[in-house]
């Protein structure tokens, strides 16, 4: 009985070693070696899929692919460029003569929404149904619904009856009994119409705009304006089992979602209702890989001409899995089982060496690719202080003249960022008009001589306040107390220590961080802003008076309010990119570089590093529906992942002898001696 | 007066307050021969506690001179003992190993090539600086924690023990609610509440930690009451007060300075994991660690970062673990018994 006892642990000893030896760290399916399938990683999954409410790049991964728009982003050409989406053209501003602006889209006829059973409501047995100008309509006014939580509701006020549409709505559902009961498609017709959102039969759609305004035409290539189904939004309600529209898009886009889990993976597969996969013979700009693009492009392998002029997409299916933690997420890209990363911080060295893709990264395959964001970081001050802003005059100026000095942005950019970013001299990043490779702004030039020459002539020699006799004591106020934050930052008081100021960090988790910015406590600040859309205008309407936290609370954090400057934001804010913007945008410069209600940092740059099966990625700094133009060699990814993961297991067998020479015969012995 | 004066002052009394209590402890025979006798059993522990107790009382000492090698603000600002030990220029431009005469990443040449035993942080910062800058943080943590923990826990813990009844109830009943409240969360919330600095962390630490010790408190004094002395005392119309003052307090002395020891270094190894949480006191070791999160996970790895600060936190920990062990050996009635 007992021989038989330990035959039998011999048996499931090498029977559980044998399996152990035989598992793979793939973490997919072995069918899915031989389907175009794009994976990659998300850090956490979008809070919602509502393309009203989406805002973040994160969710826009998501939307951008699902969610066809009127308009689109030339994929390849620098700087943006817009062209037709689901709308025929471009359209152009037609006025109006009283300062009003009409836009009108003639959406294309034909275009199906996804497959989707909340198309019964509309009809029963109906699984799909046409994309139509009023669906267009219907999403325009949920930006407008107050109970919608949408972050972009200021930028469509300035359709005509806009806001008085959302004033009415949120009346008749405080004072009419029941109406907040009715089908939401049926109060918006209540509420309605909205004098500037005109349908025009299935097709056109036409947009009154009070004020001139040619920036709302990129609007229309972000997925907060792409169709929704009024029978979406219905049917999907939280009920009986049904998902919450949040998290069910019913799509217009190339991809559909297949499958959601918030917590392990979310999977997009091919849209066979896409007008771009019903209709191939229209050509249609978004729906075939591009033939041009910016200098460059070709020699990067992205005007390969076996892809220029092929229907899109040329994906079966994208999978994004959820990795909170950023080093097993690189150690899985490593592996082969994610296509494209970015470079975490930790191993940046490892992968980039001056400035290039290192031998061995090179070796395996890998690709990286660069591109500057349309995104700014900088520090700044409340102007509304007494001690750092307008109320103290020339002094105040000198001063923050004299720590725009001090700060040595390039070393900053070295140690902490790993040298990823080009210095900021403007508001504007590359990328975008107005933009001046040349200029250099003379106050972001690291100079401790001339600073603490200012800082003489602002009466605080050396730093010291001549009220007290003390350094002179500022506050710099950061949203994050982590250690790492506190060190990084520590990096600018030292900067201006150096001119014997006393500036003490002020770590706060966000929330008091926002607290004190609406409340105006504090002096200098830190800040950062990626673009809604490629304008001068998205990044100077920062520094608008009238968009100042202190009066509106607006992003206009610094409170600058400079006469001249708004002035001269005014008119160029609508003007079209011509000889006269280019001057107006200069004068601006002129005044933020003597004024200085921000020290520039720099615009960030992207990495991009992917796996040479990875077909057609240019990266970009704003969100484009990119994963319909890539592609994927999935012969070469499945050999390569076989390659690189050829399991080490001689440990284990190492473990499992050593465990046969001591174990057992240990067993054994003490069984003899028993018996 | 400025900020340092009062840091000066408040040495200076403690100092003194030890010395008194030294002195008037030497004139008592059981405290004398305990002295002696934890001294006997753990000599090098207790070197090791004495050397950390100079090291923070030199860091807590400050004052402004005119310094040939300080410029712009280091020029206005204190400069205590420690700081006085390296150049005020002591610094380079970021990452250096250990004794390095070029910058770890990049390979600029080092201002004070070969000068840095423990290489030089993200900011240039000396290691070996801010490790002995440390000692400091990580005694106010224990020493000014333990002094709001010991009053709280003596007076709910005599109050409840020695009075019974409701405000035993009462005092049991705020225990209880403290107990069932998961103590790190509080301690997060209270510092989201009270602030980030040293003190506002000392405070919470203290207001979540005195729990355990008043349970010990209130039964000891439960016993406490019962003795001949005691009633004799209320017997005779003794005040509550004088009894509590004269006849409880001083049989609970031991208790109070084998908790201090053990609490101690509890104490110092919470303000690490705050750090790691990313709350904890600027300068201490459990910054330094945390940091050590990011630079661990690099390649080529940082390594001289973590391994001061927890070479810094293990030596003092391990040493006042073995005095507090020896402090409970010599006055623990139990163990006393046990050697005899």
């Amino acid at each position: 009985m007992r021989i038989r006892r330990v035959r039998l642990a011999w048996v499931a000893w090498i029977a559980s070693s044998a399996l152990l030896l035989s598992c793979s760290n793939n973490p997919y399916p072995g069918a899915d070696d031989t389907v175009k399938v794009r994976y990659g990683a998300l850090p956490s999954a979008p809070k919602t899929l509502d393309p009203a409410v989406t805002y973040s790049s994160l969710e826009h991964k998501i939307t951008a692919n699902v969610y066809e728009t009127l308009l689109e982003y030339h994929y390849l050409k620098r700087p943006y460029t817009l062209m037709p989406g689901l709308a025929q053209a471009v359209p152009e501003a037609r006025p109006l003569g009283d300062g009003r602006v009409a836009y009108r889209f003639d959406v294309r006829p034909g275009m199906l929404f996804q497959d989707d059973p909340c198309f019964e409501l509309g009809e029963v047995g109906r699984r799909t149904r046409e994309i139509l100008a009023s669906d267009f309509a219907f999403q325009l006014m949920r930006i407008g619904d107050p109970e919608i939580p949408s972050q972009v509701v200021q930028t469509f006020s300035k359709l005509d009856g806009f806001s008085q549409f959302r004033e009415r709505l949120k009346q008749l559902r405080e004072s009419e009994e029941g109406f907040a009961e009715l089908r939401i498609d049926l109060q918006y017709r209540r509420a309605g119409p909205i004098e500037g959102i005109r349908v025009d039969g299935d097709t056109g759609l036409e947009l009154v705009l009070s004020e001139v305004y040619p920036q709302l035409l990129y609007w229309f290539a972000m997925p907060f304006t792409a169709p929704v189904p009024w029978e979406a939004v219905v049917y999907y309600d939280g009920k009986e089992g049904r998902d919450f529209f949040r998290d069910h898009p019913v799509s217009s886009g190339p991809f559909k979602i297949a499958e959601y889990d918030r917590f392990f993976r979310i999977v997009m597969v091919r849209n066979e209702n896409w007008y771009g996969v019903r209709h191939p013979e229209w050509k249609a700009p978004g729906t075939v890989y591009p033939s041009s693009g910016e200098p460059g492009d070709a020699a990067a392998g992205l005007l390969d001409p076996d892809y220029v002029g092929r229907s899109l997409p040329l994906l079966d299916r994208i999978e994004y899995r959820i990795e909170k933690e950023s080093i097993p997420y690189f150690n899985k890209f490593l592996q082969g089982y994610y296509d494209a990363a970015g470079i975490i911080r930790e191993s940046f060295d490892k992968v980039v060496q001056q400035g290039r893709l290192s031998s061995e990264m090179k070796a395996r395959g890998m690709r990286l690719e660069k591109s500057v964001d349309p995104a700014i970081s900088y520090l700044g001050f409340n102007m509304n202080d007494a001690v750092v802003g307008t109320p103290g005059g020339d002094k105040a100026r000198k001063l923050r003249q004299a720590m725009s000095l001090a700060v040595d942005a390039e070393e900053y950019k070295r140690i902490f960022i790993n040298g990823r970013g080009i210095l900021a001299q403007t508001p504007i990043p590359p990328g975008l008009f107005g933009y001046d490779p040349d200029y250099r702004n003379p106050y972001r030039t690291p100079d401790l001589d001339a600073a603490r020459k200012l800082l003489e002539e602002a009466g605080y020699t050396g730093g010291i306040d001549p009220e007290t006799g003390e350094p002179l004591h500022l506050t710099f106020d950061i949203g994050d107390a982590s250690t790492r934050t506190r060190v990084t930052y520590g990096f600018f008081i030292d900067a201006w220590a150096e001119l014997g100021l006393d500036v003490e960090l002020a770590a706060t988790n966000y929330n008091q961080f926002r607290e004190k910015v609406k409340k105006g406590s504090y002096q200098i600040f830190t800040w950062g802003w990626i673009a809604d859309y490629p304008d001068p205008e998205n990044f100077l309407f920062l520094l608008w008076g009238p968009m100042a936290q202190a009066t509106s609370l607006g992003p206009n954090t610094a409170n600058f309010d400079h006469p001249r400057f708004n002035e001269l934001f005014l008119e160029m804010k609508d003007r079209p990119n011509d000889v006269r913007r280019i001057a107006l945008i200069r004068e601006m410069r002129e005044i933020l570089e003597r004024e200085r209600p921000w020290i520039e940092l720099l615009h960030s740059e992207s990495y991009a590093l992917y796996h040479g099966w990875l077909k057609n990625l240019k990266p970009a700094g704003l969100s484009l529906p990119q994963a319909k133009y890539m592609d994927i060699d999935a012969g070469l990814r499945a050999a390569q992942r076989v390659e690189w993961n050829d399991p080490i297991v001689w440990p284990a067998w190492a473990v499992t002898g050593i465990g046969i020479a001591i174990v057992i015969p240990g067993i054994l012995t003490f069984l003899r001696e028993r018996q | 007066m400025d900020a340092h004066h009062w840091q000066n002052l408040v040495v200076a009394v403690l100092v003194s307050g030890a010395v008194v209590a030294w002195l008037r402890a030497r004139r008592s025979d059981l405290w004398r021969d305990a002295g002696r006798q934890v001294v006997k059993r753990r000599p090098l522990a207790c070197s090791v506690v004495a050397f950390y107790s100079v090291l923070a009382l030199a860091d807590a000492v400050s004052w402004k001179s005119d310094d040939p090698d300080c410029a712009g603000l280091s020029q206005h600002k204190p400069r205590s003992v420690i700081d006085r030990a390296f150049r005020c220029d002591f610094q380079e431009r970021s990452y250096s190993a250990p004794l390095a005469d070029r910058e770890f990443y990049g390979g600029n040449e080092l201002t004070f090539p070969g000068l840095h035993p423990m290489g030089t942080d993200i900011r240039g910062r000396d290691v070996l600086h801010l490790a002995l800058k440390g000692a400091r943080i990580a005694l106010l943590i224990g020493g000014f924690t333990s002094l709001i923990v010991i009053p709280l826990a003596l007076f709910f813990g005599i109050s409840a023990g020695y009075f019974g009844g409701r405000v035993d109830d009462a005092v049991f009943f705020v225990i209880s609610v403290l107990s069932s409240i998961p103590g790190l969360l509080l301690l997060i919330a209270l510092i989201m509440v009270l602030g980030h600095g040293a003190l506002q962390v000392c405070i919470a630490m203290g207001i979540t930690s005195w729990v355990g010790f008043s349970r010990v408190v209130r039964g000891e004094t439960f016993k406490l009451r019962e003795l001949e002395y005691v009633q004799a005392a209320r017997a005779l119309g003794v005040s509550e007060f004088k009894i509590i003052w004269r006849h409880i307090v001083p049989n609970l002395m031991h208790l109070v300075v084998i908790t201090f020891v053990l609490l101690f270094s509890g104490l110092v190894l919470s303000e690490a994991i705050l750090a790691w949480l990313g709350i904890g006191i600027d300068g201490s070791w459990g910054q330094m660690i945390d940091m050590a999160r990011d630079e661990l996970s690099r390649d080529p790895i940082i390594w001289w970062n973590l391994a001061a600060a927890s070479i810094a936190l293990f030596g003092l920990i391990l040493a006042v673990n073995f005095v507090g062990d020896a402090v409970r050996d010599v006055l623990d009635p139990k163990t006393l018994r046990e050697d005899a």
